[in-house]
């Protein structure tokens, strides 16, 4: 089956919206697709939208990305392996492409260190003078204490099992994961008197 | 021109580091350790939303108070802070230009006499920050890394076995330690040898850069030497190969300003008390005026040549003569006329009452 949002591409998952349990509107995505798809209905910072409105945003987006790209960009600059960004996959938990790492030089989260490795590691032996790439300091000492109580570290954990849940393609457990972040978040920002400038 | 609400968060006029004290101060000014930290539930600030920063704000607030960095220090959500007085923080050291000029949530909570800072939402969720005064690396290590670990256990910070401290720029992972120290360099300067200890220091892997950091030229011949490399040695190593290059920098000054003393003795008097006459008779002063007679004036100072002013005075009027110290001194904006006229009238009574 083809992908319904960029027609080309095999579709790889369904994806559908569901009212009072039943499926209202379905779609057939593809892998590269489906990555910048996650970032439109996962993350908590936006309001919900329709399935069917993020398949449009992300056409467009990949349209406009179709027509910057179709002038010659400092061809100079470009190795092989950036005019093939299907040989990288962009890093699912923040859309990171490799493209845009080596535009900005600066990562989008955690993750990106996996998903580039492979990319990263002679850059790091430039960078560092060191090879292999190995860390040699200190790291945390075991797992942070969990007794701290509070919404800011609930919300911690949350993120982190959304996380878990995107990357697990468990999009049921994300979708509830990321209602129970806006839910929390939407309390603790109803409270600003809490962490405000406080004198010397 | 608009007038300026107070901005009264300093506990006493001027850090810590700007006592003009601790090992080595007639060449170096001050150690500053930093160390940059993510965390691991949240995306790199880059990728961060308005709400994923205020969470990330909210959280680390919390874990702050929970390691006792609540009522002993200040804490400034810098969307709060007119840009004026963001400026005045970047002209102390205490943020960046960087966060100064971001947006959306972003802090800065410092303390214990300005020598620790903690930048938040910064290019990494957390910079930590502890400067000394003087050559004093150990001391500033140790204290940065009391904080560290007091906060590595309220706050789980991302990391991997291979890359260690994940950070949003690949400079920076491994330790995410950078080790700075703050070098008046006249001597060197003068005799146009400053490239020289570039190349040397390039070669032993550490970078020298101009005072405000990055990218920054050196202004009143006051130079950062740090290290460049942070993946593949430990944070002791670091901190050793610092204090390994340091004393070269210093014997090459050193011998330098013998030798200007020694052999150019009146065109070296001749230049200090030229610049010292400027300081205390000009009614008009620009920056880049300021730091250049002030880095004669110190140097000055450290041949002897001067003896009725202190370092300490020196280095006040280096900060408290910066563009927004002056505003917020005057409590209004100012043009920049305005600004060089009252920084010629505060270099003038410092100068008068700084002497001892």
């Amino acid at each position: 089956m083809i992908c319904d949002c960029c027609k080309k591409n095999e579709a790889k998952v369904q994806v559908c919206d569901v009212e009072q349990n039943a499926v209202v509107q379905q779609f057939a995505i593809c892998n590269d697709c489906m990555t910048l798809l996650k970032r439109l209905l996962f993350d908590p910072a936006t309001p919900l939208i329709p399935t069917s409105e993020a398949v449009k945003q992300v056409q467009d987006m990949l349209s406009s990305k179709d027509k910057s790209l179709t002038p010659v960009e400092a061809p100079g600059k470009l190795t092989v392996s950036d005019r093939q960004p299907e040989a990288v996959p962009a890093c699912p938990s923040c859309g990171m492409t490799l493209a845009e790492f080596k535009q900005r030089g600066r990562f989008g989260c955690a993750h990106d260190y996996e998903v580039f490795a492979s990319h990263i590691d002679p850059l790091l032996e430039r960078i560092h003078d060191v090879t292999p790439p190995q860390h040699r300091g200190r790291l945390p000492q075991g797992e942070a204490d969990e007794s701290v109580t509070g919404k800011a570290r609930e919300l911690a954990a949350l993120r982190n099992q959304l996380d878990d849940a995107v990357l697990a393609e468990d999009y049921e457990r994300a979708a509830k994961l990321r209602d129970r972040i806006a839910a929390l978040a939407g309390e603790v920002k109803s409270k600003p008197g809490k962490a405000r400038r406080e004198g010397p | 021109m608009k007038a300026l609400p107070p901005f009264n968060h300093f506990p006493r006029p001027l850090g810590e580091w700007l006592k003009g004290q601790g090992p080595e101060s007639d060449i170096v000014v001050s150690t500053r350790v930093r160390l940059a930290r993510n965390i691991k539930a949240w995306p790199f600030t880059l990728r961060s939303s308005t709400q994923q920063r205020e969470e990330l704000l909210l959280a680390v607030f919390e874990a702050l108070n929970a390691i006792g960095l609540d009522q002993s220090v200040v804490r400034l959500r810098l969307n709060e802070v007119p840009e004026v007085y963001r400026d005045v923080l970047v002209e102390r050291h205490l943020i960046s230009r960087e966060l100064a000029s971001a947006e959306g949530p972003r802090a800065v909570v410092f303390g214990r006499g300005e020598m620790l800072s903690i930048m938040i939402n910064e290019e990494d969720h957390l910079r930590l920050q502890w400067i000394k005064s003087g050559f004093d690396v150990d001391r500033a290590f140790r204290a940065l890394v009391k904080v560290d670990h007091a906060l590595e256990r309220r706050l789980p910070y991302a990391v991997s076995p291979k890359y260690g401290y994940l950070t949003a720029c690949p400079t920076n992972v491994g330790t995410g330690i950078r080790v700075s120290v703050m070098v008046h360099l006249p001597a060197l300067t003068l005799k146009d040898h400053v490239q020289k200890v570039f190349k040397a220091a390039e070669k032993m892997n550490h970078a020298i850069r101009g005072l405000y950091g990055e990218g920054t030229r050196a202004f009143g011949d006051f130079y950062q030497v740090s290290n460049q490399a942070t993946l593949g040695r430990s944070e002791e190593e670091i901190v050793e190969s610092v204090k390994a290059i340091l004393p070269k920098i210093l014997e090459y000054e050193r011998r330098m300003r013998g030798q200007l003393f020694s052999d150019e003795r009146p065109m070296v008097e001749d230049r200090i008390f030229r610049a010292l006459a400027t300081l205390k008779n000009a009614r008009m002063l620009n920056v880049q005026e300021m730091m250049s007679h002030l880095s004669l004036v110190r140097l000055g100072i450290s041949l002897g040549i001067i003896n009725d002013i202190s370092l300490a005075t020196v280095n006040e009027i280096f900060i408290l003569g910066q563009p927004s110290h002056l505003q917020r001194e005057e409590g209004r904006e100012m043009t920049p006329a305005e600004r060089d006229a009252k920084r010629a009238e505060l270099v003038r009574t410092r100068l008068a009452a700084g002497r001892n």
